[in-house]
């Protein structure tokens, strides 16, 4: 059973998996090193799952249905950035309401536009983008299709998740840019001091996580499952929110995290295929990635440390 | 008696005039913090207007349905009232996590385990009498409640692991390990996944078959229950160490740790009544509504529940009043669709729409500086 389980497709499915969590942990981590924080992501990856969906609809291009994914997710995003940065709003129960609007403005939008709750008409998803041929006997074709499945079978935006978390660890703490958006999230008051615009840092903060997790959004609906289902993204913004702590609220912490829940997903997905074998109800393992969730959290969170002012709504009058 | 002083230097005019400026400015803000409530409804009701009418539907037709569907006749008032009763007590929940600085986004969850323990115990109680089975029922909600809250508030208590993540996941795993329980060990005979019916004495009346007077309608005993509740939990946080603990570490944890409170265990003690009220919650739709259980028993009541508590401002006799309020909507909204063709998630859109302007009150007394400005600067015109 070894053999069946441990396959190439497993990981690359852990891969994909964890793509959606990723973008939005990677996104995550950014806007809260500014100080703001962020647990609006599932409401976020709903707006874009569902805008990349009517638009790609719409247009019949999964491509502007991509942009179409990131605009919702943006407009939504600058409610949060709005009320958090501008108002002094409490930004926990900010990010609460968004994703309570997300959920009702996708249902309510869902009948209006197409009749019906539930689950909209499909596209054609977006493809891998290579396609190296595989096949053939012994090791050396063996050995390539491990390659070609686990590294070069991914749709765009998996790649782009991937890209981006190596990039903004960097960025975050290797450039003069990143020195200066963690400390909007360390010591403000500095930051306005030497003459950084605080306001205007966690503005674009915010809107950067706005954009992951819309990307986030048009991986599930236009990457993945091709259609988009009221709830569809199913706690994936909370499981980002503890990525992104797992990874110490650093970009390639919270991908390296999200993979790990991926895996867990991937892994009770392809159990259940062997239910015949494993006795065990299949809810135990639909709630694996979530009990992982709190473990991960039970065994990291007391060593993990949060930028110091984060959520702390900072006003330059001071 | 000395002199009285009258000091009419320019000075000290100006601080006169600067004092009066403050307090009225303090006034403003008070009179903000009270209406906030009631012009967080109006803008969102306005706001699901505009949405309506963006939508080719007509706005008055549809909270006109909406009103007489909620509150047109006896029959309309107890669904109301049928809706608001879980509200009540998924509001007092949040509201009183809140007031311990707690966010307890979990509910739902608690909402099922209560719901199960619910139909579990009034089922294995059969025989006894009502006396006997209807406390004990509760009871054994509340302590699912409660006990599903536990981990979460331990991890809270411990290391600092933020609520918000937990009592979600909790939440996630709660829902899980129900469905299991009504598919599988304590399945109805028959192919439906729910739980055999509640002996009827485990449910909770309605209340035209305690009070003939009444009309027939469908609210029951719950919301008695819930109202009661609502005051014993007002009471409990104003009068008691246990809600003096509670408010001063929401208030204040470092000082409240400084003044001897032991922060971890309010911490602990709080989140688990949160789970408690929210068991409590699942009881009364279980003995109550349907007298049994099943996935699909509980229309989101854990999430409203923090619209509600945000809306009464964690004020347990306020939360009745936010609970009727979205009762309202609920029973309303079918009737909504029914005769204006409007989707019924309209509301959940009202619903983040209050809780985005309770939450950034800012937003509300921007909005009344702004149009009071604008005022101001016609005036001079």
């Amino acid at each position: 059973m070894f053999a069946e389980v441990v396959t190439p497709e497993l990981f690359a499915s852990a891969v994909r998996l964890a793509t959606p969590i990723a973008l939005a942990a990677v996104g995550a981590s950014i806007c809260e090193r500014a100080g703001v924080v962020n647990i609006a992501m599932e409401g976020l990856m709903l707006i874009g799952a569902f805008s990349g969906m009517v638009t790609a609809l719409m247009t019949g291009s999964a491509w502007l249905g991509v942009i179409g994914a990131v605009t919702g997710a943006l407009i939504f995003a600058s409610l949060h950035a709005w009320a958090s940065v501008n108002l002094g709003a409490d930004q926990v129960i900010s990010g609460t309401a968004i994703n309570i609007l997300a959920l009702g403005t996708t249902g309510f939008l869902m009948e209006t536009i197409f009749g019906h709750p539930g689950t909209t008409d499909s596209v054609q998803t977006i493809g891998p983008v290579f396609d190296f041929p595989t096949g053939g006997e012994g090791p050396f074709a063996t050995v390539w299709l491990w390659i070609d499945t686990v590294f070069l079978s991914y749709t765009p935006i998996v790649y782009f998740g991937m890209f981006a978390a190596i990039f903004l660890t960097w960025a975050l703490y290797r450039t003069r840019w990143g020195l200066r958006l963690r400390s909007l999230g360390e010591h403000p008051r500095a930051a306005d001091t030497v003459g950084i615009n605080v306001l205007k840092g966690r503005w674009f903060a915010v809107l950067a996580s706005g954009f992951m997790s819309g990307l986030a959004g048009a991986n599930l609906t236009l990457e993945q499952v091709g259609s988009f289902t009221e709830g569809m993204t199913n706690g994936r913004g909370f499981i980002a929110l503890a990525a992104m702590i797992f990874g110490r609220w650093i970009p390639g912490g919270g991908y390296l995290a999200s993979l790990l829940f991926g895996f867990a997903d991937a892994l009770q997905l392809k159990l259940q295929l062997f239910s015949d074998i494993i006795r065990i109800p299949a809810q135990f393992f639909l709630m694996l990635p979530y009990l992982l969730t709190v473990i991960v959290l039970a065994g990291v969170v007391g060593r993990a440390v949060a930028p110091t002012a984060i959520g702390k709504p900072y006003s330059e009058k001071g | 008696m000395p002199e009285q002083v009258i000091d009419d230097s320019p000075e000290h005019r100006a601080q006169e005039a600067e004092r009066r400026f403050a307090l009225e400015q303090e006034r403003i803000r008070r009179l903000i913090r009270v209406a906030t409530p009631f012009i967080s409804v109006a803008i969102a009701i306005l706001l699901g207007s505009v949405v309506i009418a963006l939508s080719g539907k007509d706005p008055l037709l549809a909270f006109g349905a909406m009103f007489s569907g909620a509150f047109g006749g006896t029959r309309q008032i107890g669904e109301t009232l049928l809706r608001a009763t879980p509200l009540i007590f998924t509001g007092l929940a949040v509201a009183y996590g809140f007031r311990s600085g707690l966010f307890n986004i979990g509910a739902e969850g608690q909402l099922f385990l209560g719901g199960i323990a619910a139909a579990f115990v009034g089922v294995m109680l059969a025989g006894y009498p009502w006396m006997i089975s209807v406390p004990l029922v509760l009871l054994a909600a509340a302590l699912a409640g409660a006990a599903w809250a536990f981990i979460p508030a331990l991890m809270k208590a411990r290391i600092g692991a933020h609520e918000v993540i937990t009592t979600m996941m909790f939440s996630y795993i709660g829902r899980y390990v129900v469905s299991w329980i009504i598919a599988g060990p304590f399945k109805d005979k028959g192919q439906i996944p729910q739980t055999p019916e509640l002996p009827e004495t485990s449910q909770l009346p309605r209340l035209s078959d305690v009070f003939t007077f009444i009309e027939p309608n469908r609210a029951h005993l719950g919301i008695v229950l819930g109202i009661v509740l609502a005051v014993v939990v007002w009471w409990v946080l104003k009068y008691t160490v246990l809600g003096y603990e509670a408010r001063a570490v929401g208030f204040n944890p470092t000082a409240a740790q400084t003044g001897g409170i032991s922060v971890s265990m309010t911490t602990v003690k709080s989140l688990c009544i949160s789970g408690a009220l929210a068991g409590l919650a699942g009881a009364v739709e279980v003995m109550g509504v349907h007298h049994r259980m099943f996935d699909q028993f509980s229309s989101g009541f854990g999430f409203t529940g923090i619209a509600v508590a945000l809306l009464a401002k964690n004020n347990p006799i306020g939360v009745i009043a936010a609970a009727i309020l979205f009762g309202s909507l609920s029973a309303g909204a079918g009737t909504m669709q029914l005769e204006a063709g409007v989707s019924q998630k309209v509301i959940s859109v009202i619903q983040g729409t209050i809780i985005f302007l309770v939450g950034a009150e800012a937003i509300v007394s921007w909005a009344v500086k702004r149009i009071r400005s604008m005022k101001e600067a016609t005036d001079v015109r």
